[in-house]
């Protein structure tokens, strides 16, 4: 009797392996490879919103999907390669580590088209894209240097890369441009996603004494974490007022769709060129989110009116003179750091409180 | 008078090895199919999700090279921990050794020798060293329990902690890729360190590697005396001391094999698969691996069969993601119920429900 | 009348009976002690007045009114309360908390000052001294114990069933404890004392039960009450088995004990200094009631115990810190009294219980080679087994038995420790068991036979000693003349 179900079993599982895959429709099949949850309020999500804008713009021209909380790594090769088989023929992977695996994937499959965010190798059929999320990132350092009462400033930021760097130094440069005295202090995390221990780093920067959160985290428990104790916090990402209606000043967030549906009629066109995208407000990539009720209307304008600043290019946040926390001059006056200087960028401004940690090369 | 009673099954057939982990899986597949149709609300996308799920993994040019270096790590931390589980010593902290062992292979690969480049020499030595790595966290556990009756699994799991931990500040700090922009990963191991391949198949030679370690484990468990022993020490200690076992010495020795085998599948990832140390290199191979040496029910044979079916199930649930748009969380609530139904298949095929019925000649029963 | 248990029936699975017919009365006021050998039956008869066992058969009568016990808390509800062998205390929390943790009256909030002031009461009114703020883990084996009949005069139990109380306690703790009991027997609680151990019995019983074998051998009041009698009530055997027995000239020294002290399990004396020598071809009996330290005596000539102080010499060799290992290469078998628990793996084949200690072919084992080399022991020694892959836990005890004696005599000894080898066999087994241990003595063997059962020892002993408390109280021969001398020796009485 057993047998007769076990062997049932095996032809049943034979049977449904030998049924062969429905034929794939002449669509354009484009895939997202995700490191978190969708679900994250954060950096997944705002991937994801992207996606769900170009499925929007083109219709029945594309097809999408996607897969949920990849490990970074070669575990993520093993991935692209069955969406390349399944026929998904533009490959998003939307983080750094999984910037080897998709330059092997580029390599060993020269007719798909595979776009990594926030990494700098490319291929003749690889893309390295990303934004320049420092810009908005100043803007809201005039709104928490204007906020701050305590003139310390809290950062939960998640790892100590120049990508994250960059964003604190833009903040603090932000801070002190409308408040000299004010100091940004740094906690590192060393996760991108964990609502547990961000919550538990907001906790402590505001026992320290700070006033308002910023982070470059992806979940919403620091801007929480402000919220209970009766502090400001500036979110990231996506717009995170739900999550804190009372804290949130605003947030940096990205706008991946204005750059997804930039490739993928690219793509569609013929017309697509891989190489090194780095966009930035004026291409509407990054933005800030709408300001909270508590935000006063002289802070609102003053950063209005860099924000068009920026736009235009009349002004850029990186402009010198900019000290480190060393004292030392970085960049001299009138002078602007190169985008090489920007992407290998692992010093502090002179307002941060904080150490990055080095590595062995260093 | 009808009496129902159920009566622990004496003398369970040996093919139960092999029959249990199968029709559990079979029994998870049917309840989670029930969530799947609640979800698409039509039973034709239930067969096709199942479809996507089976076929791919096992196709030579599609999934299977995925499903086998999935595999690999499974099935050797499995073997590892059967050792130690067939002694009623719970070990869980495969997930730790292996750990060890990818950063040991990684010192070795990075640092130690880096400037050797006969791989002959260079992987067996590399590999050898996660081993021992691997072997050194279960022996620390394997001591505590045997002399100083620490608790293990408390003992093994903060182990784990610890290793992860001890990664972190590997990868962030003085392992740190001088060129890797600060990212916290090491740089890429030189190429005479990689595991070969075979051909294009995209499958590492490290298979191989996993399934001699199957036949060694088998010969040691059930054709030398020492298996033996730590068949009589699982059973009754009391018995083992009495027959004039070491049952301390045994303890540990069987910890470190257990360590070793989960510190080479650490390494293997590392010169197979990954070629540099980073998180996210093991999505929880030491722990999938309890499972594994579960559903075998300890049988190194019957392993394979299993970590291939559980590469597979993991495979196959990208799948899922891909084609079907079912949600990772999902996907691990079905490998949640796979485990829940091997242990709930476990109770049912050890018990037999007996119903009585007086007679006049007495009681009657059946099966 | 208090309480009285009529035709009391447990069985439990594989056909043990460990309580058969048994009759038990207790009147208000005075001790009644449960006397009888390990296994005889007396925590199970306690079990199921205290609601923990289910009885097959049986009656129990509360001052004249049938109960039925149906849990330990519906015993507490009726007034009958239970010390238990393994206390049942919280060791991080404080007497107050860990006896209020039992109250009925304080279902969310306790009042522990009102608490804490009735234990300060009880305590001093019974002379128990105890401290309610005192933290159960900082406490003495006897505290706790007292804390634990504390807890049952504060919820006012009527009948107190003590089970083994002195087993852990060192002699100037019994005292305190049985002044104690003196008190509460005046307050006119019936209290159910349980030993093994003839001079406590004596000391505080009003009246005395024997059990044996799950049955009642008797009931004595305190003027009856005589140790030597209790000894042979404990130990006699209705059946007597004659077994032809062939005169044999000893041969030279196999094993020598001198001053042997040891420790037993709680860390208590157990050896006192016991000196003796054996010979070839001889069955050395120790006769006893158990616990006396004959588990421990095996234990130390085997190896599974350290001895404190002494010497053991196996043929001329000082083996005194050798390991197991090397004795068992060296010849020296042992049938432990717990056959489940330490001679065997019961989830193991029979096959592979057979050869446990086998060390042929040091490195390689098979399963298919000791399967077959186990038919022939299986043959030899009429194991009835289906096969040889079958788990022995499914086997009979006489069968285990058997299992355990093919092993220990198969193995080439020079001497065989036999540890109450016949306990809980039926007379057949019983039979096979004395014609094996007869057999290896003809075969030139020494045996050490560890028994209470004084049929047993007389009839296939060519020597016997009495131990008493870790010591050996003289040497008699083995002649039903001499029964009364060792009840004696068997009560503590040296050399009468």
């Amino acid at each position: 009797m057993r047998k007769a179900v076990f062997i049932l079993f095996l032809s049943v599982l034979l049977f449904l392996m030998l049924i062969p895959n429905p034929a794939y429709a002449k669509k354009l099949k484009v895939a997202f490879i995700y490191v978190g949850p969708i679900g994250d309020a954060g950096w997944t999500y705002a991937h994801n919103q992207g996606r769900l804008h170009i499925e929007k713009v083109f219709g029945d021209q594309i097809e999408t999907t996607y897969v949920e909380s990849v490990p970074e790594g070669m575990e993520a090769l093993q991935v692209i390669r069955s969406l390349v088989k399944k026929g998904y023929k533009v490959v998003f992977t939307t983080s750094f580590g999984y910037m080897d695996p998709t330059l092997m994937a580029a390599k060993e499959f020269p007719k798909a088209h595979f776009f990594h965010c926030s990494g700098y190798k490319t291929y003749k059929n690889m893309t390295a894209y990303f934004g320049r999320m420092y810009q908005p990132r100043f803007l809201t350092g005039i709104v928490a240097g204007m906020m701050t009462k305590s003139n310390i400033i809290g950062y939960v930021a998640a790892h100590p890369i120049p990508e994250v760097i960059r964003g604190i130094n833009a903040f603090a440069l932000g801070v002190k441009l409308v408040n000299p005295k004010a100091v940004v202090k740094v906690v590192w995390t060393h996760t991108w996603y964990d609502p547990a221990i961000e919550k538990e780093a907001a906790l402590s920067l505001l026992d320290a004494g700070a006033d308002v959160i910023a982070q470059h985290q992806d979940s919403p428990a620091p801007q929480q974490a402000a919220q209970e104790r009766g502090a400001y916090g500036i979110g990231y990402n996506s717009d995170m007022s739900a999550f804190a209606p009372k804290a949130h000043l605003t947030a940096p967030v990205w706008n991946w769709g204005v750059f997804y549906e930039y490739a993928i009629r690219g793509i569609l066109d013929g017309t697509y060129k891989h190489g090194n995208y780095w966009w930035g407000m004026k291409e509407g990539i990054v933005d800030i989110a709408p300001f909270g009720p508590m935000v006063p209307d002289n802070v609102k304008k003053i950063v209005n009116v860099f924000k068009e600043a920026i736009i235009d290019g009349t002004f850029d946040p990186f402009e010198g003179p900019i000290y480190d926390q060393e004292g030392k001059l970085r960049v001299k006056a009138g002078e602007k750091l190169s985008d090489e200087a920007l992407l290998s960028m692992d010093w502090f401004v002179d307002n941060v409180e904080g150490t990055i940690p080095k590595g062995a090369g260093e | 008078m009808l009496k129902i009673r159920i009566v622990k099954r004496l003398n369970p057939p040996k093919y139960h090895a092999f029959l249990v982990p199968i029709l559990s899986v079979v029994i998870s597949l049917m309840i989670m199919g029930l969530f799947l149709w609640a979800r698409f609300g039509k039973f034709e996308k239930v067969v096709e999700a199942y479809r996507e799920m089976f076929s791919w993994p096992f196709i030579f040019d599609y999934g299977l090279p995925d499903t086998i270096s999935k595999m690999v790590p499974l099935l050797l931390a499995g073997l590892g921990l059967s050792v130690v589980f067939k002694m009623k010593i719970w070990n869980i902290g495969a997930e730790g050794q292996l750990y060890l062992g990818a950063m040991a292979t990684t010192w070795g690969a990075l640092f130690l020798f880096k400037n050797v480049e006969n791989s002959l020499i260079l992987i067996p030595t590399l590999l050898l060293m996660g081993a021992i790595a691997g072997a050194l966290w279960a022996f620390i556990p394997g001591i505590l329990k045997a002399y100083l009756k620490l608790d293990e699994i408390v003992a093994t799991l903060m182990l784990n902690y610890i290793a992860a931990h001890w990664l972190n500040y590997l990868i962030y700090g003085p392992w740190k890729d001088p060129e890797g922009y600060n990212f916290p990963l090491t740089a890429v191991f030189p190429e005479s360190s990689w595991l070969p391949m075979f051909g294009e198949s995209g499958i590492h030679s490290g298979v191989l590697i996993a399934l001699a370690m199957v036949v060694l484990i088998y010969f040691l468990m059930y054709r030398t005396r020492w298996g033996f022993h730590l068949k009589i020490i699982g059973d009754n200690q009391t018995a083992a001391r009495y027959s004039g076992i070491n049952v301390e010495k045994n303890i540990i020795l069987a910890m470190i094999l257990s360590g070793a085998l989960a510190g080479l599948a650490g390494g293997i990832q590392m010169l197979g698969v990954q070629h540099r140390l980073q998180h996210g290199f093991s999505p929880g191979y030491g722990y999938t691996a309890i499972i594994i040496a579960w559903l075998a029910r300890l049988n190194p044979w019957a392993m394979i069969v299993v970590a291939f079916l559980f590469g597979g199930l993991m495979v196959g649930s990208e799948q899922l993601q891909i084609m079907m748009r079912i949600p990772i969380s999902m996907v691990y609530v079905l490998q949640g119920i796979v485990l829940f139904t091997l242990l709930a298949s476990e109770m049912i095929f050890n018990y037999k429900i007996e119903i009585l019925i007086p007679r006049n000649g007495g009681e009657k029963s059946w099966r | 009348m208090l309480l009285e248990l009529r035709n009391i029936v447990k069985k439990f699975p594989g056909g043990i009976v460990a309580s058969d017919h048994v009759n038990f009365d207790l009147r208000e006021g005075e001790v009644h002690t449960l006397l009888g050998e390990n296994g005889a039956g007396k925590t199970t008869l306690m079990n199921i007045l205290f609601g923990l066992y289910r009885m097959d058969e049986g009656e129990i009568y509360l001052q004249g009114r049938r109960v039925h016990i149906t849990s330990p808390a519906h015993a507490l509800s009726l007034g009958i309360g239970m010390v238990q062998q393994h206390f049942t205390l919280v060791p991080s929390f404080t007497v107050a908390e860990n006896i209020a943790l039992g109250l009925k009256k304080y279902k969310f909030k306790v009042d522990f000052k009102e608490v804490s002031k009735r234990i300060e009461e009880i305590s001093k009114l019974y002379n128990l001294n105890i401290d309610p703020s005192a933290k159960v883990w900082q406490l003495s084996v006897g505290e706790r114990q007292k804390v634990e009949i504390l807890k049952l005069l504060y919820a006012k139990a009527k009948i107190m069933i003590l089970d083994e109380p002195t087993a852990v306690l060192t002699p100037q703790e019994v005292e305190s404890l049985f002044k104690a009991i003196r008190m509460i027997k005046e307050s006119g609680t019936g209290v159910i004392f349980i030993s093994h151990k003839l001079r406590e019995v004596m000391e505080i019983s009003d009246r005395v039960t024997v059990l044996k074998s799950g049955k009642v051998v008797g009931t004595l009041n305190r003027d009856e009450l005589d140790p030597r009698k209790l000894a042979n009530m404990m130990v006699g055997r209705d059946v007597v088995l004659k077994v032809e027995k062939k005169p044999k000239e000893p041969g030279k020294i196999v094993l020598r004990v001198s001053n042997l002290h040891a420790l037993n399990d709680k860390g208590l004396p157990a050896l006192k200094g016991i000196s003796f020598e054996m010979r070839e071809g001889e069955i050395f009996g120790i006769a006893g009631v158990a616990g006396n330290g004959q588990r421990e005596l095996a234990e130390v000539i085997y190896g599974l115990r350290k001895p404190a102080d002494g010497k053991i010499e196996l043929l001329g060799r000082d083996i005194t810190h050798t390991s197991v290992m090397a004795r068992i290469k060296m010849g020296i078998s042992y049938i432990p009294q717990d056959r489940n628990g330490v001679a065997t793996c019961p989830n193991l084949s029979v096959a592979e219980n057979l050869f446990l200690k086998d060390q042929q072919g040091e490195f390689l084992f098979n399963l298919k080679d000791v399967v077959r080399r186990s038919l022939r022991r299986i043959e030899k020694y009429s194991i009835l087994t289906p096969n040889p892959n079958f788990p022995l836990k499914l086997l009979s005890g006489g069968n285990i038995q058997k299992v355990v004696i093919a092993r220990e005599f198969e193995n080439e000894p020079k001497l065989i420790i036999a540890e109450h080898p016949t306990r809980g066999l039926d007379v057949g087994s019983m039979e096979f068991v004395y014609r094996s241990l007869l057999k290896a003595r003809d075969e030139g063997k020494a045996v050490l036979l560890l028994a209470g059962d004084l049929e047993e020892i007389f009839t296939i002993s060519d020597r016997v000693a009495v131990i008493y408390e870790g010591e050996i109280m003289g040497y008699v021969e083995p002649d039903p003349s001499n029964l009364e001398k060792i009840g004696l020796m068997m009560a503590g009485v040296r050399d009468a």
